[in-house]
């Protein structure tokens, strides 16, 4: 736990940085500190390991006083990443990694030991250990960064707008890196950005803050999404805090429809038929296992001979458009795989890619309004889902599914 | 060439005395240059006026300096070691201060970040990355150097400078020629080394390893799977330059 207690930071010339900042960052969680530059939240974090003193109040760790440990000393407990990665660039990569354990006294063979083994964390091929950082690219780099940090297995580790020197598709997969890792680490984790995306796609707590040193709401993403504190927190989170909220809403909240999913063997009449027990215009087409191909038009099937079956139509198939996997997914993506699906509709699958029913836009609104009226009453303590995070119930299955949920559209949907 | 030949063995002593006279100097400069550029990076206050001091022996004539210190050392070699050492010095500190500010910034501050103390921070991290700097100075202390040695023939102790008055006392032109030969070849063959010894103690820098090896290096980076191949043969290439490198300073020396 690293407790803020009124701390002060003001620079000669009478600038504030941080104007009395209380705040708690609870132990294995990620806390992200955001804001626009200049308002205090790199100066917050520097002051945790003390690359700056504050001018007043004071910074607790695990009910310690920082003030009283010397400064090696805690850092050298505190990971920290930077923007840059800022790795030395006459060492090897193993010797960058091993940097902590090397001042902390380590023999050389263990500290590269260990190096080794946070490569394979972070995910870098063992063969870049004798390379030097020219030698890798920006995102690389970061991991070497982070590994860096985790080295010598610090409980904590601040992060100084770590992904915002990379492009956007590797700050992405460092991001979701990230994420995984914190799920298998669990470290209390500070991390400062600019960037609001960043914030509520990687923190359990987000701090946002005034552009003078003050926060002006600490919440969970999904509430600061929900519920902006004044005017100042939604212009920050941008027009579309409504559907990025929808995130947080688990697709298994939708009621989806399956008697219009029908596998490749059911004939036109037994389509007709069920499409109209369900009042709908389309029905999905499966193969032998379930797995969603693609839609046919109910008005379409009203020309073809009833007793046909639908694998053996000659009639095209509707691409079948993005799927969501139910359970993983958030309402947020089932609700773009609607969108851009061309019949408006869109299959939810289980984590084997097996059809569980299809939502519609009518289908949404309900479970949106559901989510809601849950979200504002829901109990604050509960665990929120997190698209893209392990839920008990994407696991429910027991089996991994490595082809995914998300097929491209219209590919492999032809009729055989 | 045949009367260096056949007064090999004046050649040699003076040849040998023009390098203890010229690199001494270095030596004592650099071990001096260190510890007073950390100095002046730690303690800021006190870099401007040793930068002014480094200007004054940069601009005072080497003979003047000669001439008054024969009254204290008189004629032995300190009159001219000492001089040149100052020369040195006026070179050297300004490049071992600089090398120490061009560490990156955000190098430094992780360093300070991951828990290193000053002096540690200094010795593992600041003076490797300042010593591309740091031997660039080397190389126009050195050079100067074994310049300037010959200067000090005019009070008798000039190593190569011998060769200078004595041929022109004896009208013989050959033998200036032949101190003048050698020592842009000392000239020559030390900057060289020290071009080496620069490639040998900085593998790490971007831009410095040989063409090919470079664009191996964005080829592993780019290469995803096949990352694995391409590493192995880097690193062969690696050691492959290292071998050429040392080879070429054997032909030199």
């Amino acid at each position: 736990m690293i407790t803020f207690e009124s701390v002060t930071k003001r620079y000669a010339g009478g600038t504030v940085a941080v104007d009395a900042l209380d705040l708690e960052i609870p132990d294995g969680q990620t806390m992200v500190l955001v804001g626009p530059s200049g308002c205090g939240k790199t100066t917050s974090l520097r002051m945790i390991n003390r690359l700056i003193d504050p001018s007043e109040g004071r910074i607790m760790l695990d009910g310690q006083d920082i003030a009283q440990v010397a400064a090696p000393k805690l850092r050298r407990g505190i990971g920290y990443v930077i923007q840059q990665a800022g790795l030395f660039p006459h060492r090897t990569i193993e010797d960058n990694i091993a940097t902590v354990p090397l001042l902390e006294g380590w023999n050389k063979a263990r500290a590269r030991d260990r190096a080794r083994e946070l490569m394979d964390l972070v995910g870098l091929d063992a063969d870049m250990a004798r390379r030097y950082p020219y030698q890798l690219s920006g995102g690389q780099q970061q991991r070497v960064g982070v590994a860096r940090a985790l080295a010598a297995d610090p409980p904590v580790l601040l992060m100084d707008e770590p992904f915002s020197a990379v492009d956007p598709i590797v700050r992405s997969s460092l991001q979701d890196e990230l994420i995984r890792l914190q799920a298998e680490l669990h470290k209390t984790v500070v991390l400062v950005t600019h960037d609001v995306e960043e914030a509520i796609k990687v923190g359990d707590q987000v701090a946002v803050f005034y552009p003078h040193g003050k926060i002006a709401q600490l919440d969970t993403p999904q509430h600061l999404l929900g519920s902006p504190a004044d005017e100042y927190v939604e212009n920050f989170l941008g027009f579309d805090r409504g559907i990025r909220r929808l995130a947080f809403f688990s697709a298994g909240q939708l009621d989806l429809e399956d008697g219009c999913v029908l596998p490749a063997e059911t004939t036109v009449d037994q389509a007709r038929a069920g499409a109209q027990r369900c009042g709908e215009p389309w029905v999905l087409v499966t193969d032998g296992n379930r797995r969603p191909r693609g839609w046919f038009a109910v008005s379409d099937l009203d020309r073809q001979p009833g007793q046909e079956t639908l694998g053996t139509l000659s009639l095209p198939l509707a691409p079948l458009g993005h799927t969501f996997q139910v359970g993983r997914d958030s309402l947020r993506a089932a609700l773009d795989a609607t969108v851009l699906s061309r019949t408006g509709r869109a299959a939810g699958v289980d984590n084997q890619g097996r059809a569980l029913g299809i939502t519609t836009y009518e289908r949404l609104r309900a479970a949106i309004q559901t989510a809601e009226q849950a979200g504002l009453d829901g109990n604050p303590d509960q665990p929120v889902f997190r698209e893209g995070r392990t839920t008990p119930e994407a696991q429910t299955d027991g089996q991994t599914d490595p082809a995914g949920s998300a097929e491209p559209a219209g590919e492999g949907v032809r009729p055989s | 060439m045949s009367w260096a030949w056949q007064n090999r063995d004046q050649v040699g002593h003076y040849l040998g005395q023009h390098l203890y006279l010229a690199l001494l100097p270095i030596l004592f400069g650099i071990v001096v240059a260190i510890p007073v550029g950390i100095m002046c990076v730690r303690w800021r206050w006190t870099w401007p006026p040793i930068l002014s001091l480094t200007s004054i022996f940069y601009a005072m004539p080497s003979l003047a300096l000669y001439l008054v210190l024969i009254d204290y050392t008189s004629f032995t070699d300190w009159t001219v070691i000492i001089p040149l050492t100052l020369f040195s010095l006026s070179v050297l500190i300004p490049n071992v201060v600089d090398g120490l500010r061009s560490v990156p910034a955000p190098v430094q501050q992780a360093a300070v970040a991951m828990g290193f103390g000053t002096l540690r921070r200094t010795v593992q991290v600041d003076l490797p990355l300042a010593v591309p700097v740091i031997i660039a100075g080397l190389r126009v202390a050195t050079v100067s150097s074994i310049s300037l040695v010959s200067v000090g023939q005019l009070i008798g102790i000039g190593g190569l400078g011998y060769f200078f008055t004595d041929g022109e006392q004896r009208d013989f032109t050959t033998e200036i020629y032949v101190g003048l030969v050698l020592i842009i070849l000392l000239a020559l063959v030390f900057d060289g080394l020290l071009v080496l010894a620069r490639r040998w103690l900085t593998p790490w820098e971007a831009g410095r390893a040989p063409r090919g090896q470079r664009r191996r290096a964005v080829t592993v980076t780019l290469g995803g799977s096949s990352a694995g191949l391409t590493g192995g043969h880097h690193a062969h290439a690696g050691h492959a330059g290292g071998g050429g490198g040392h080879g070429g300073g054997g032909g030199h020396g």
